[in-house]
Protein backbone atom coordinates (compact mmCIF):
# COMPACT_ATOMS: atom_id res chain seq x y z
CA UNK A 1 0.00 0.00 0.00
CA UNK A 2 1.24 3.48 -0.82
CA UNK A 3 1.12 6.44 1.57
CA UNK A 4 -2.23 7.65 0.30
CA UNK A 5 -3.80 4.22 0.84
CA UNK A 6 -2.44 4.13 4.41
CA UNK A 7 -3.99 7.54 5.09
CA UNK A 8 -7.29 6.35 3.62
CA UNK A 9 -7.06 3.20 5.75
CA UNK A 10 -6.38 5.20 8.92
CA UNK A 11 -9.22 7.61 8.11
CA UNK A 12 -11.69 4.83 7.47
CA UNK A 13 -10.59 2.87 10.54
CA UNK A 14 -11.15 5.94 12.73
CA UNK A 15 -14.45 6.94 11.11
CA UNK A 16 -15.89 3.42 10.99
CA UNK A 17 -15.02 2.90 14.67
CA UNK A 18 -16.77 6.14 15.63
CA UNK A 19 -19.91 5.27 13.65
CA UNK A 20 -19.93 1.64 14.85
CA UNK A 21 -19.38 2.70 18.48
CA UNK A 22 -22.12 5.36 18.35
CA UNK A 23 -24.59 2.96 16.73
CA UNK A 24 -23.75 0.21 19.23
CA UNK A 25 -24.06 2.56 22.22
CA UNK A 26 -27.41 3.84 20.93
CA UNK A 27 -28.67 0.27 20.49
CA UNK A 28 -27.41 -0.80 23.92
CA UNK A 29 -29.41 2.02 25.50
CA UNK A 30 -32.53 1.74 23.35
CA UNK A 31 -32.68 -2.04 23.67
CA UNK A 32 -32.04 -1.80 27.42
CA UNK A 33 -28.99 -4.09 27.42
CA UNK A 34 -27.96 -3.91 31.09
CA UNK A 35 -26.18 -7.21 31.64
CA UNK A 36 -22.46 -6.38 31.43
CA UNK A 37 -21.59 -9.60 29.59
CA UNK A 38 -24.09 -8.77 26.85
CA UNK A 39 -22.83 -5.18 26.69
CA UNK A 40 -19.32 -6.54 26.17
CA UNK A 41 -20.58 -8.53 23.17
CA UNK A 42 -21.97 -5.41 21.53
CA UNK A 43 -18.86 -3.35 22.29
CA UNK A 44 -16.63 -6.10 20.91
CA UNK A 45 -18.59 -5.77 17.66
CA UNK A 46 -17.59 -2.09 17.46
CA UNK A 47 -14.01 -2.89 18.52
CA UNK A 48 -13.69 -5.66 15.94
CA UNK A 49 -14.71 -3.29 13.15
CA UNK A 50 -11.40 -1.45 12.63
CA UNK A 51 -9.38 -4.55 13.49
CA UNK A 52 -11.10 -7.04 11.20
CA UNK A 53 -13.78 -5.55 8.97
CA UNK A 54 -11.96 -2.45 7.69
CA UNK A 55 -8.84 -4.43 6.61
CA UNK A 56 -11.14 -7.04 5.04
CA UNK A 57 -13.01 -4.34 3.11
CA UNK A 58 -9.72 -2.90 1.85
CA UNK A 59 -8.49 -6.29 0.70
CA UNK A 60 -11.72 -7.74 -0.68
CA UNK A 61 -13.21 -4.61 -2.26
CA UNK A 62 -10.43 -2.42 -3.69
CA UNK A 63 -13.07 -0.80 -5.91
CA UNK A 64 -14.39 1.04 -2.85
CA UNK A 65 -11.27 3.19 -2.92
CA UNK A 66 -11.75 4.32 -6.51
CA UNK A 67 -12.89 7.85 -7.32
CA UNK A 68 -15.99 6.60 -9.11
CA UNK A 69 -17.22 4.76 -6.00
CA UNK A 70 -16.37 7.73 -3.80
CA UNK A 71 -18.19 10.25 -5.99
CA UNK A 72 -21.16 8.22 -7.19
CA UNK A 73 -21.96 5.40 -4.74
CA UNK A 74 -20.62 6.30 -1.29
CA UNK A 75 -23.08 7.83 1.15
CA UNK A 76 -20.12 9.47 2.89
CA UNK A 77 -16.61 10.02 1.55
CA UNK A 78 -14.11 11.64 3.88
CA UNK A 79 -12.06 12.89 0.93
CA UNK A 80 -14.93 15.19 -0.07
CA UNK A 81 -13.96 17.26 2.98
CA UNK A 82 -10.59 17.82 1.34
CA UNK A 83 -12.45 20.23 -0.97
CA UNK A 84 -12.22 22.62 1.98
CA UNK A 85 -8.67 23.48 2.99
CA UNK A 86 -7.04 25.26 5.90
CA UNK A 87 -3.38 26.35 5.66
CA UNK A 88 -3.13 24.38 2.43
CA UNK A 89 -4.22 21.09 4.01
CA UNK A 90 -7.66 19.57 3.35
CA UNK A 91 -10.04 19.35 6.31
CA UNK A 92 -10.10 15.55 6.03
CA UNK A 93 -6.32 15.55 6.50
CA UNK A 94 -6.69 17.84 9.53
CA UNK A 95 -9.37 15.58 10.97
CA UNK A 96 -7.21 12.45 10.61
CA UNK A 97 -4.27 14.28 12.19
CA UNK A 98 -6.28 15.56 15.17
CA UNK A 99 -7.97 12.20 15.74
CA UNK A 100 -4.62 10.38 15.56
CA UNK A 101 -3.16 12.77 18.13
CA UNK A 102 -6.18 12.17 20.39
CA UNK A 103 -5.81 8.38 19.95
CA UNK A 104 -2.11 8.50 20.78
CA UNK A 105 -2.80 10.70 23.81
CA UNK A 106 -5.41 8.28 25.18
CA UNK A 107 -3.10 5.33 24.55
CA UNK A 108 -0.16 6.98 26.32
CA UNK A 109 -2.42 8.00 29.20
CA UNK A 110 -2.65 4.31 30.14
CA UNK A 111 0.65 3.04 28.71
CA UNK A 112 2.93 5.42 30.62
CA UNK A 113 1.56 4.60 34.13
CA UNK A 114 1.62 0.91 33.20
CA UNK A 115 5.29 1.09 32.15
CA UNK A 116 6.11 3.06 35.31
CA UNK A 117 4.36 0.46 37.46
CA UNK A 118 6.46 -2.28 35.84
CA UNK A 119 9.63 -0.47 36.94
CA UNK A 120 8.52 -0.37 40.58
CA UNK A 121 9.80 -3.44 42.42
CA UNK A 122 6.83 -5.17 44.13
CA UNK A 123 7.03 -6.25 47.78
CA UNK A 124 8.23 -9.86 48.18
CA UNK A 125 5.59 -12.56 47.70
CA UNK A 126 5.66 -15.07 50.48
CA UNK A 127 4.06 -18.39 49.57
CA UNK A 128 2.49 -20.24 52.50
CA UNK A 129 3.05 -17.41 55.01
CA UNK A 130 1.36 -17.96 58.40
CA UNK A 131 -0.77 -14.84 58.09
CA UNK A 132 -2.17 -15.91 54.76
CA UNK A 133 -4.29 -18.76 56.13
CA UNK A 134 -7.60 -16.78 56.34
CA UNK A 135 -7.11 -15.63 52.75
CA UNK A 136 -6.29 -19.17 51.57
CA UNK A 137 -9.40 -20.54 53.28
CA UNK A 138 -11.56 -17.76 51.82
CA UNK A 139 -10.03 -18.38 48.39
CA UNK A 140 -10.84 -22.09 48.57
CA UNK A 141 -14.43 -21.36 49.60
CA UNK A 142 -14.84 -18.80 46.81
CA UNK A 143 -13.35 -21.20 44.25
CA UNK A 144 -15.72 -23.93 45.38
CA UNK A 145 -18.68 -21.53 45.07
CA UNK A 146 -17.61 -20.69 41.52
CA UNK A 147 -16.94 -24.34 40.69
CA UNK A 148 -13.30 -23.86 39.71
CA UNK A 149 -9.98 -25.12 41.09
CA UNK A 150 -8.41 -22.58 43.47
CA UNK A 151 -5.40 -20.86 41.90
CA UNK A 152 -2.19 -20.12 43.77
CA UNK A 153 -2.23 -17.31 46.32
CA UNK A 154 0.64 -14.84 46.35
CA UNK A 155 0.92 -13.20 49.73
CA UNK A 156 2.38 -9.79 50.38
CA UNK A 157 3.27 -8.96 53.97
CA UNK A 158 2.61 -5.34 54.94
CA UNK A 159 2.44 -2.44 52.51
CA UNK A 160 -0.79 -0.98 51.18
CA UNK A 161 -3.86 -3.21 50.71
CA UNK A 162 -3.68 -5.10 47.41
CA UNK A 163 -6.08 -7.62 45.93
CA UNK A 164 -5.84 -8.51 42.27
CA UNK A 165 -5.40 -11.42 39.92
CA UNK A 166 -2.58 -11.90 37.45
CA UNK A 167 -1.04 -14.41 35.08
CA UNK A 168 -2.11 -15.82 31.76
CA UNK A 169 -0.43 -19.25 31.88
CA UNK A 170 0.07 -19.43 35.64
CA UNK A 171 -2.87 -17.51 37.10
CA UNK A 172 -2.88 -16.51 40.75
CA UNK A 173 -4.51 -14.11 43.13
CA UNK A 174 -2.31 -11.59 44.90
CA UNK A 175 -3.36 -10.17 48.23
CA UNK A 176 -1.72 -8.62 51.23
CA UNK A 177 -1.94 -8.78 55.00
CA UNK A 178 -3.30 -5.23 55.10
CA UNK A 179 -6.13 -6.16 52.69
CA UNK A 180 -7.10 -9.12 54.92
CA UNK A 181 -7.03 -6.84 57.97
CA UNK A 182 -9.11 -4.20 56.17
CA UNK A 183 -11.93 -6.47 54.99
CA UNK A 184 -14.27 -8.52 57.11
CA UNK A 185 -14.83 -12.22 56.39
CA UNK A 186 -17.73 -11.78 53.94
CA UNK A 187 -16.09 -8.86 52.16
CA UNK A 188 -12.87 -10.81 51.71
CA UNK A 189 -14.72 -13.84 50.34
CA UNK A 190 -16.67 -11.64 47.90
CA UNK A 191 -13.57 -9.72 46.80
CA UNK A 192 -11.65 -12.97 46.23
CA UNK A 193 -14.64 -14.38 44.30
CA UNK A 194 -14.49 -11.27 42.12
CA UNK A 195 -10.83 -11.94 41.29
CA UNK A 196 -11.56 -15.64 40.68
CA UNK A 197 -14.35 -14.62 38.31
CA UNK A 198 -11.73 -12.68 36.33
CA UNK A 199 -9.52 -15.77 36.17
CA UNK A 200 -12.50 -17.97 35.26
CA UNK A 201 -13.20 -15.69 32.27
CA UNK A 202 -9.45 -15.50 31.42
CA UNK A 203 -9.59 -11.72 31.79
CA UNK A 204 -5.79 -11.35 32.25
CA UNK A 205 -5.34 -12.88 28.77
CA UNK A 206 -8.14 -10.70 27.42
CA UNK A 207 -6.49 -7.59 28.88
CA UNK A 208 -3.25 -8.40 27.02
CA UNK A 209 -5.22 -8.89 23.81
CA UNK A 210 -6.98 -5.57 24.35
CA UNK A 211 -3.65 -3.84 25.03
CA UNK A 212 -2.38 -5.32 21.77
CA UNK A 213 -5.44 -3.97 19.96
CA UNK A 214 -4.81 -0.54 21.49
CA UNK A 215 -1.16 -0.60 20.42
CA UNK A 216 -2.13 -1.68 16.89
CA UNK A 217 -4.78 1.06 16.70
CA UNK A 218 -2.82 3.71 18.63
CA UNK A 219 -4.10 6.37 16.20
CA UNK A 220 -7.76 5.46 16.72
CA UNK A 221 -9.42 7.28 19.66
CA UNK A 222 -12.58 5.19 19.25
CA UNK A 223 -10.63 2.00 19.92
CA UNK A 224 -8.97 3.52 22.99
CA UNK A 225 -12.36 4.52 24.44
CA UNK A 226 -14.02 1.21 23.53
CA UNK A 227 -11.28 -0.84 25.20
CA UNK A 228 -11.76 1.18 28.40
CA UNK A 229 -15.52 0.53 28.22
CA UNK A 230 -14.90 -3.20 27.71
CA UNK A 231 -12.52 -3.22 30.70
CA UNK A 232 -15.26 -1.61 32.82
CA UNK A 233 -17.71 -4.23 31.55
CA UNK A 234 -15.22 -6.96 32.58
CA UNK A 235 -15.21 -5.54 36.13
CA UNK A 236 -19.00 -5.43 36.20
CA UNK A 237 -19.21 -8.99 34.85
CA UNK A 238 -16.83 -10.21 37.55
CA UNK A 239 -18.92 -8.32 40.14
CA UNK A 240 -22.08 -10.06 38.96
CA UNK A 241 -20.44 -13.48 38.89
CA UNK A 242 -18.98 -12.99 42.38
CA UNK A 243 -22.32 -11.73 43.71
CA UNK A 244 -24.05 -14.75 42.22
CA UNK A 245 -21.47 -17.18 43.65
CA UNK A 246 -21.29 -15.66 47.13
CA UNK A 247 -24.91 -14.61 47.36
CA UNK A 248 -23.89 -11.38 49.11
CA UNK A 249 -23.76 -8.45 46.71
CA UNK A 250 -23.63 -5.91 49.53
CA UNK A 251 -20.47 -7.45 50.97
CA UNK A 252 -18.77 -7.08 47.59
CA UNK A 253 -19.88 -3.44 47.30
CA UNK A 254 -18.66 -2.74 50.81
CA UNK A 255 -15.30 -4.46 50.18
CA UNK A 256 -14.93 -2.56 46.93
CA UNK A 257 -15.45 0.77 48.68
CA UNK A 258 -13.06 -0.06 51.49
CA UNK A 259 -10.30 -1.10 49.10
CA UNK A 260 -10.88 1.98 46.95
CA UNK A 261 -10.67 4.31 49.95
CA UNK A 262 -7.54 2.60 51.22
CA UNK A 263 -5.77 2.69 47.88
CA UNK A 264 -6.99 6.00 46.42
CA UNK A 265 -4.03 8.19 45.46
CA UNK A 266 -1.54 5.37 46.05
CA UNK A 267 1.30 5.14 43.55
CA UNK A 268 1.62 8.85 42.75
CA UNK A 269 5.25 9.80 42.68
CA UNK A 270 6.42 12.71 44.78
CA UNK A 271 5.86 15.91 42.89
CA UNK A 272 3.79 14.24 40.17
CA UNK A 273 0.91 16.56 40.93
CA UNK A 274 3.10 19.60 40.51
CA UNK A 275 3.95 18.82 36.88
CA UNK A 276 1.56 20.83 34.73
CA UNK A 277 0.19 17.98 32.58
CA UNK A 278 -0.10 15.37 35.32
CA UNK A 279 -1.63 17.93 37.67
CA UNK A 280 -4.20 18.84 35.04
CA UNK A 281 -5.01 15.19 34.30
CA UNK A 282 -4.90 13.84 37.86
CA UNK A 283 -8.17 15.40 38.94
CA UNK A 284 -10.38 14.24 36.04
CA UNK A 285 -8.81 10.76 36.09
CA UNK A 286 -9.41 10.43 39.84
CA UNK A 287 -12.99 11.63 39.34
CA UNK A 288 -13.56 9.11 36.53
CA UNK A 289 -12.23 6.29 38.73
CA UNK A 290 -14.46 7.36 41.60
CA UNK A 291 -17.41 7.45 39.20
CA UNK A 292 -16.62 3.91 38.02
CA UNK A 293 -16.57 2.64 41.61
CA UNK A 294 -19.81 4.47 42.37
CA UNK A 295 -21.54 2.90 39.36
CA UNK A 296 -20.31 -0.57 40.29
CA UNK A 297 -21.51 -0.16 43.88
CA UNK A 298 -24.88 1.17 42.73
CA UNK A 299 -25.27 -1.83 40.43
CA UNK A 300 -24.43 -4.18 43.30
CA UNK A 301 -27.01 -2.52 45.58
CA UNK A 302 -29.75 -3.52 43.13
CA UNK A 303 -30.74 -6.94 41.88
CA UNK A 304 -28.73 -8.63 39.12
CA UNK A 305 -29.67 -7.15 35.71
CA UNK A 306 -31.88 -9.37 33.59
CA UNK A 307 -30.49 -10.46 30.23
CA UNK A 308 -32.17 -8.92 27.21
CA UNK A 309 -34.00 -11.55 25.11
CA UNK A 310 -32.77 -12.52 21.62
CA UNK A 311 -29.34 -11.06 22.35
CA UNK A 312 -27.51 -13.07 19.67
CA UNK A 313 -30.13 -12.22 17.06
CA UNK A 314 -29.84 -8.52 17.95
CA UNK A 315 -26.06 -8.70 17.74
CA UNK A 316 -26.20 -10.44 14.35
CA UNK A 317 -28.75 -7.93 13.04
CA UNK A 318 -26.65 -5.00 14.29
CA UNK A 319 -23.53 -6.47 12.63
CA UNK A 320 -25.36 -7.01 9.34
CA UNK A 321 -26.88 -3.53 9.40
CA UNK A 322 -23.55 -1.89 10.21
CA UNK A 323 -21.87 -3.93 7.49
CA UNK A 324 -24.36 -2.75 4.90
CA UNK A 325 -24.12 0.87 6.04
CA UNK A 326 -20.37 1.15 6.43
CA UNK A 327 -19.63 -0.53 3.11
CA UNK A 328 -20.73 2.76 1.57
CA UNK A 329 -18.68 4.91 3.94
CA UNK A 330 -15.18 5.54 2.57
CA UNK B 1 -46.79 -25.73 30.01
CA UNK B 2 -50.06 -25.39 28.14
CA UNK B 3 -50.42 -24.71 24.42
CA UNK B 4 -51.78 -21.24 25.24
CA UNK B 5 -48.70 -20.43 27.34
CA UNK B 6 -46.36 -21.61 24.56
CA UNK B 7 -48.28 -19.57 21.98
CA UNK B 8 -48.16 -16.53 24.29
CA UNK B 9 -44.40 -16.87 24.79
CA UNK B 10 -43.82 -17.28 21.03
CA UNK B 11 -45.97 -14.23 20.30
CA UNK B 12 -44.09 -12.21 22.88
CA UNK B 13 -40.73 -13.26 21.37
CA UNK B 14 -41.90 -12.34 17.87
CA UNK B 15 -43.12 -8.91 18.97
CA UNK B 16 -39.90 -8.36 20.95
CA UNK B 17 -37.89 -9.26 17.84
CA UNK B 18 -39.98 -6.98 15.65
CA UNK B 19 -39.53 -4.09 18.11
CA UNK B 20 -35.78 -4.70 18.18
CA UNK B 21 -35.58 -4.69 14.38
CA UNK B 22 -37.66 -1.51 14.19
CA UNK B 23 -35.31 0.21 16.66
CA UNK B 24 -32.31 -1.00 14.65
CA UNK B 25 -33.85 0.33 11.44
CA UNK B 26 -34.46 3.71 13.10
CA UNK B 27 -30.90 3.97 14.42
CA UNK B 28 -29.34 2.93 11.10
CA UNK B 29 -31.71 5.19 9.17
CA UNK B 30 -30.84 8.15 11.38
CA UNK B 31 -27.14 7.38 11.00
CA UNK B 32 -27.50 7.20 7.21
CA UNK B 33 -29.26 10.58 7.08
CA UNK B 34 -26.55 12.11 9.29
CA UNK B 35 -23.80 10.67 7.08
CA UNK B 36 -25.42 11.87 3.86
CA UNK B 37 -25.79 15.36 5.38
CA UNK B 38 -22.16 15.31 6.52
CA UNK B 39 -21.07 14.26 3.03
CA UNK B 40 -23.05 17.06 1.40
CA UNK B 41 -21.74 19.72 3.76
CA UNK B 42 -18.45 20.60 1.92
CA UNK B 43 -20.41 21.12 -1.32
CA UNK B 44 -22.99 23.20 0.55
CA UNK B 45 -20.30 25.29 2.27
CA UNK B 46 -18.77 25.98 -1.14
CA UNK B 47 -22.17 27.05 -2.42
CA UNK B 48 -22.02 24.45 -5.16
CA UNK B 49 -25.09 22.64 -6.47
CA UNK B 50 -25.68 19.01 -5.54
CA UNK B 51 -23.59 16.57 -7.53
CA UNK B 52 -20.94 19.14 -8.46
CA UNK B 53 -17.46 18.36 -7.11
CA UNK B 54 -14.23 20.30 -7.11
CA UNK B 55 -10.96 18.87 -8.36
CA UNK B 56 -7.52 20.18 -7.56
CA UNK B 57 -6.25 20.15 -11.15
CA UNK B 58 -7.40 19.34 -14.67
CA UNK B 59 -5.53 16.02 -14.40
CA UNK B 60 -7.35 15.26 -11.14
CA UNK B 61 -10.69 15.93 -12.84
CA UNK B 62 -9.69 13.74 -15.80
CA UNK B 63 -8.80 10.91 -13.43
CA UNK B 64 -12.03 11.22 -11.52
CA UNK B 65 -14.32 11.30 -14.54
CA UNK B 66 -12.05 8.89 -16.44
CA UNK B 67 -12.01 10.96 -19.61
CA UNK B 68 -9.77 13.54 -21.29
CA UNK B 69 -10.73 17.20 -21.04
CA UNK B 70 -10.28 19.02 -24.35
CA UNK B 71 -8.36 22.29 -23.93
CA UNK B 72 -7.76 25.14 -26.38
CA UNK B 73 -4.31 25.24 -27.94
CA UNK B 74 -4.72 29.01 -28.30
CA UNK B 75 -4.56 30.70 -24.92
CA UNK B 76 -4.40 34.51 -24.85
CA UNK B 77 -1.93 36.32 -22.57
CA UNK B 78 -4.81 38.02 -20.79
CA UNK B 79 -5.66 34.76 -19.01
CA UNK B 80 -3.87 33.03 -16.16
CA UNK B 81 -2.94 29.34 -16.32
CA UNK B 82 -3.74 26.98 -14.56
CA UNK B 83 -7.48 27.33 -14.08
CA UNK B 84 -8.47 28.85 -10.76
CA UNK B 85 -11.33 26.42 -10.33
CA UNK B 86 -11.96 22.95 -11.75
CA UNK B 87 -15.42 21.55 -11.18
CA UNK B 88 -17.00 18.40 -12.48
CA UNK B 89 -20.17 16.36 -12.23
CA UNK B 90 -21.01 12.79 -13.09
CA UNK B 91 -24.59 13.73 -13.93
CA UNK B 92 -25.61 13.19 -17.56
CA UNK B 93 -22.55 11.09 -18.36
CA UNK B 94 -20.09 13.59 -16.89
CA UNK B 95 -19.15 17.23 -17.51
CA UNK B 96 -16.27 19.52 -16.53
CA UNK B 97 -16.05 23.28 -16.12
CA UNK B 98 -12.81 25.27 -15.83
CA UNK B 99 -12.74 28.86 -14.61
CA UNK B 100 -9.77 31.00 -15.65
CA UNK B 101 -8.84 34.29 -14.06
CA UNK B 102 -7.76 37.29 -16.02
CA UNK B 103 -4.57 39.22 -15.29
CA UNK B 104 -6.66 41.48 -13.02
CA UNK B 105 -7.47 38.45 -10.80
CA UNK B 106 -11.18 38.37 -11.68
CA UNK B 107 -12.91 35.44 -13.44
CA UNK B 108 -12.43 36.02 -17.15
CA UNK B 109 -13.25 32.78 -18.94
CA UNK B 110 -15.34 29.67 -18.34
CA UNK B 111 -14.83 26.55 -20.44
CA UNK B 112 -17.39 23.78 -19.89
CA UNK B 113 -17.84 20.54 -21.78
CA UNK B 114 -19.53 17.18 -21.55
CA UNK B 115 -17.22 14.18 -21.66
CA UNK B 116 -19.72 11.59 -22.87
CA UNK B 117 -22.64 12.51 -25.09
CA UNK B 118 -23.82 15.70 -26.67
CA UNK B 119 -26.50 16.30 -24.07
CA UNK B 120 -26.76 19.62 -22.29
CA UNK B 121 -24.07 20.67 -19.84
CA UNK B 122 -25.72 20.81 -16.38
CA UNK B 123 -26.49 24.43 -15.46
CA UNK B 124 -25.14 23.91 -11.94
CA UNK B 125 -21.66 23.44 -13.33
CA UNK B 126 -21.22 26.81 -15.01
CA UNK B 127 -24.21 28.84 -13.82
CA UNK B 128 -26.83 29.66 -16.43
CA UNK B 129 -26.90 33.42 -17.15
CA UNK B 130 -29.67 35.55 -18.65
CA UNK B 131 -29.40 35.74 -22.45
CA UNK B 132 -29.98 39.17 -23.91
CA UNK B 133 -28.99 38.51 -27.53
CA UNK B 134 -28.47 35.34 -29.55
CA UNK B 135 -27.30 34.46 -33.07
CA UNK B 136 -25.72 31.55 -34.92
CA UNK B 137 -21.94 31.25 -34.75
CA UNK B 138 -19.39 30.04 -37.32
CA UNK B 139 -18.56 26.82 -35.45
CA UNK B 140 -21.06 24.33 -36.79
CA UNK B 141 -24.74 23.85 -37.50
CA UNK B 142 -25.96 24.15 -33.92
CA UNK B 143 -23.40 26.71 -32.74
CA UNK B 144 -24.90 29.69 -30.93
CA UNK B 145 -23.26 32.93 -29.97
CA UNK B 146 -24.96 34.84 -27.15
CA UNK B 147 -24.53 37.94 -25.09
CA UNK B 148 -25.29 37.07 -21.49
CA UNK B 149 -25.48 39.17 -18.37
CA UNK B 150 -24.05 38.04 -15.03
CA UNK B 151 -25.61 38.69 -11.60
CA UNK B 152 -23.24 41.62 -11.06
CA UNK B 153 -24.45 43.18 -14.32
CA UNK B 154 -21.32 42.50 -16.39
CA UNK B 155 -21.78 41.41 -19.99
CA UNK B 156 -20.15 38.22 -21.27
CA UNK B 157 -19.94 36.57 -24.67
CA UNK B 158 -20.93 32.95 -24.77
CA UNK B 159 -20.40 30.29 -27.41
CA UNK B 160 -22.21 26.94 -27.33
CA UNK B 161 -21.65 24.21 -29.89
CA UNK B 162 -21.47 20.44 -30.39
CA UNK B 163 -18.53 18.65 -31.97
CA UNK B 164 -17.26 15.04 -31.83
CA UNK B 165 -20.15 13.90 -29.68
CA UNK B 166 -19.47 16.52 -27.01
CA UNK B 167 -21.24 19.69 -26.02
CA UNK B 168 -19.05 22.75 -25.37
CA UNK B 169 -19.61 26.11 -23.72
CA UNK B 170 -17.08 28.93 -23.76
CA UNK B 171 -17.93 32.14 -21.96
CA UNK B 172 -15.59 35.10 -21.73
CA UNK B 173 -15.37 38.77 -20.90
CA UNK B 174 -12.66 39.41 -23.50
CA UNK B 175 -12.92 40.04 -27.20
CA UNK B 176 -15.26 37.94 -29.30
CA UNK B 177 -12.46 37.27 -31.77
CA UNK B 178 -10.32 35.66 -29.07
CA UNK B 179 -13.27 33.59 -27.91
CA UNK B 180 -13.94 32.18 -31.38
CA UNK B 181 -10.23 31.57 -31.94
CA UNK B 182 -10.01 29.64 -28.66
CA UNK B 183 -13.11 27.62 -29.56
CA UNK B 184 -11.63 26.67 -32.92
CA UNK B 185 -8.28 25.76 -31.36
CA UNK B 186 -9.99 23.19 -29.15
CA UNK B 187 -10.60 21.19 -32.34
CA UNK B 188 -7.21 21.90 -33.87
CA UNK B 189 -8.42 24.66 -36.19
CA UNK B 190 -6.00 27.57 -36.56
CA UNK B 191 -8.48 30.39 -37.36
Amino acid sequence: MNGQRWIDFAGQAIFHTLVAALVVEALVRLWGVRQPEQRTGFRLLALGWPLLVVPALFLAFPGREEESFRDARAIFAGRHWDDLAFLGIGLYGWWIGIMSAAGLGLFLLDLVPWLRARNVRPPPWIPGAPGSRPAEEALSRAAAALGIAPPGLAWVEGGPPVLFCTGTRNPRVVTSSSAVELLDRDELAAALAHELAHLERRDPTLSWALMGARALMWFNPGVQVLVRAIARDAERTADERAGQACGDRLALASGLLKLYRATEGRGRGAGAGSRPLSAALAEPIARARAHDIELRCRALLGPPPAPVPLARLRLAAAAAGLGLLLFFVV
Amino acid sequence: MTAATVAGATGSTVSEGARALWTLALVLGGTTVALVALDAMPTWLHGQPRGVRRAATVEDAERRIQSRVLLPSYFPDTLRWPPAEVRFTRDGGGSVALTFLGTDGAPDLVLAQTVAGAGPIPDGLHGRLAVIQQQSAPLGDDAVLSRVVAEDGTLWSQLEWTRGGRRFLLRGRGSLENLIRMARSIHGERR
